[in-house]
């Protein structure tokens, strides 16, 4: 069975949010780069995540990005609600897994496909 | 013997009794609960995981005959309603202990059939049960439960109708005869969510939902709306049945549902006139099958006349557990509530968020 988270923690500290999995290994997944990999329909990859509002206004003490709830989706995926209103992206576990930025998955993802 | 025995007497002789299946002891597992010991009487309750456990009765006789040998002269063993399980507890029907999906690869193997006698012998085994008919395209289990009676509103939740103690509820509830239905995804999974969340099911240990066949936006919405407990396909013996079985098997295996076992349906031919038995459709390819590829075998269910005529007549064949295809969903039904058990025993259910 590939590894499933057993903890989320939506506010670890350092604006992360982190991932306890049944394997014990533990992610830490900074909110920015996480809402940037948001893998709905609507977000595309190439696009950053804008700071503010689309249109250019700026929102007066609005907290920085964060997540505001998350809740699983079935057995397989998170679903998370971003302070931004975004929330129709779906996590599935092995792609949550496949994005841990820690430096052993990394150097395991380096020797998968090396960069030039 | 004149000294009263203590607790830990007791205890330790209750280590000698094994569940089968969970290979432990039922002192280990935490199955006994509310112990009390008196002059010349001892009293406990065996609290299992599941009501339809089909070695109930075993290891309440083993139990009291071990605390018996330590020569106590009167031994009350009772059993205690099971624990919630505490994996639906946040989702659309956290008073559901088990939801599991009946599946097929391909339509026509009596997956409707298999579906609600699965629910009648689980019910006839003690457990408290609901049947969820998701084949909004041929909703058939109304008829094979022989329900005459409507859903109704109260309160803004839709009350279901019973049939042989099961609550029921199906899309053929909501639809005018011979009506079709020519949906897209949206209005499935909305479907989905108000079977789910909308209808006062109530307390139940077992939410049997007949899926309809195949891999569609029907399971995906399912797989998605809850944390299914497990999944049963159903096969006819043929390896093309088989083929396209694993297709829906991949499914699950995707959105993470355990698949529960494999079930076996028209395995053979029992003439009623002669005895004489036929596979029609070859036989034991499902049992081969979930071999190899480490599923549970859940039985074989034979093809007979009376199914047809029964499940025509609204009458499902579970109900007379002395028939031999009474027997067969007898058996289905206890190896079921055995991986049920099994399967979430050990599991850290919950996925904690903070």
């Amino acid at each position: 069975m590939p590894p499933t988270p057993t903890k989320i923690k939506l506010a670890a500290g350092n604006n992360t949010l982190a991932i306890h999995w049944s394997d014990g290994h533990e992610s830490a997944y900074p909110y920015r780069y996480l809402r940037g990999k948001c893998p709905c329909a609507t977000c595309d990859e190439a696009a950053p995540v804008p700071e503010q509002a689309v249109g250019g206004l700026p929102i007066l003490g609005q907290k920085p990005l964060h997540p505001e709830r998350a809740e699983l989706v079935g057995r397989y995926a998170l679903q998370i609600y971003w302070s931004d209103g975004h929330a129709s992206g779906i996590y599935a576990f092995p792609y949550l897994r496949a994005l841990c930025p820690c430096p052993e998955c990394t150097a395991m993802r380096e020797v998968a496909e090396p960069r030039g | 013997m004149s000294s009263r025995v203590s607790p830990q007497d007791v205890l330790n002789a209750l280590r000698a009794v094994k569940d089968p299946d969970l290979g432990r002891d039922i002192v280990t597992l935490g199955f006994i609960k509310e112990l009390e010991v008196g002059d010349s009487r001892v009293s406990f309750a065996l609290q299992l995981t599941t009501p339809a456990c089909p070695v109930r009765d075993q290891l309440v006789a083993q139990a009291r005959a071990a605390v018996a040998a330590l020569g106590v002269a009167k031994v009350d063993v009772r059993l205690a309603a099971p624990a919630p399980a505490h994996a639906q507890s946040r989702t659309l029907i956290p008073q559901v202990k088990y939801s599991i999906a009946v599946a097929s690869g391909k339509g026509g193997v009596g997956k409707s059939t298999v579906a609600a006698n699965l629910a009648v012998a689980l019910h006839r085994a003690g457990a408290t049960v609901g049947l969820m008919d998701t084949d909004v395209y041929g909703p058939s289990v109304p008829i094979l439960m022989g329900g005459s009676d409507a859903p109704y509103v109260v309160e803004g939740k839709i009350e279901p109708p019973v049939a042989y103690g099961i609550k029921i509820i199906s899309m053929a509830y909501f639809l005018p005869k011979d009506e079709a239905v020519i949906w897209r995804g949206p209005m499935l999974h909305k479907t989905i969510q108000q079977f789910l969340g909308d209808v006062r099911w109530g307390e139940l240990d077992y939410l049997i939902m007949d899926l309809p066949p195949g891999t569609g936006d029907i399971q995906l919405s399912l797989s998605q709306s809850i944390p299914l407990t497990g999944a049963v396909i159903v096969s006819t013996p043929q390896d093309l049945a088989l083929s396209v079985a694993s297709k829906a098997i991949a499914m699950f295996q995707k959105l993470n549902v355990p698949i529960l076992g494999i079930v076996e349906n028209m395995s053979y031919y029992l003439c009623p006139k002669c005895g004489n038995r036929e596979d029609i459709f070859g036989h034991g390819g499902a049992r081969e099958a979930a071999k190899k590829l480490n599923f549970a075998f859940l039985g074989e269910i034979p093809l007979d006349l009376s199914i047809r005529e029964q499940s025509d007549a609204g009458k499902p064949v579970a109900l007379d557990d002395s028939t031999i295809y009474g027997k067969a969903f007898q058996e289905v039904a206890g190896t079921l509530a055995a991986q049920v058990m099994i399967r979430n025993f050990d599991k850290a259910e919950d996925i904690s968020i903070e």
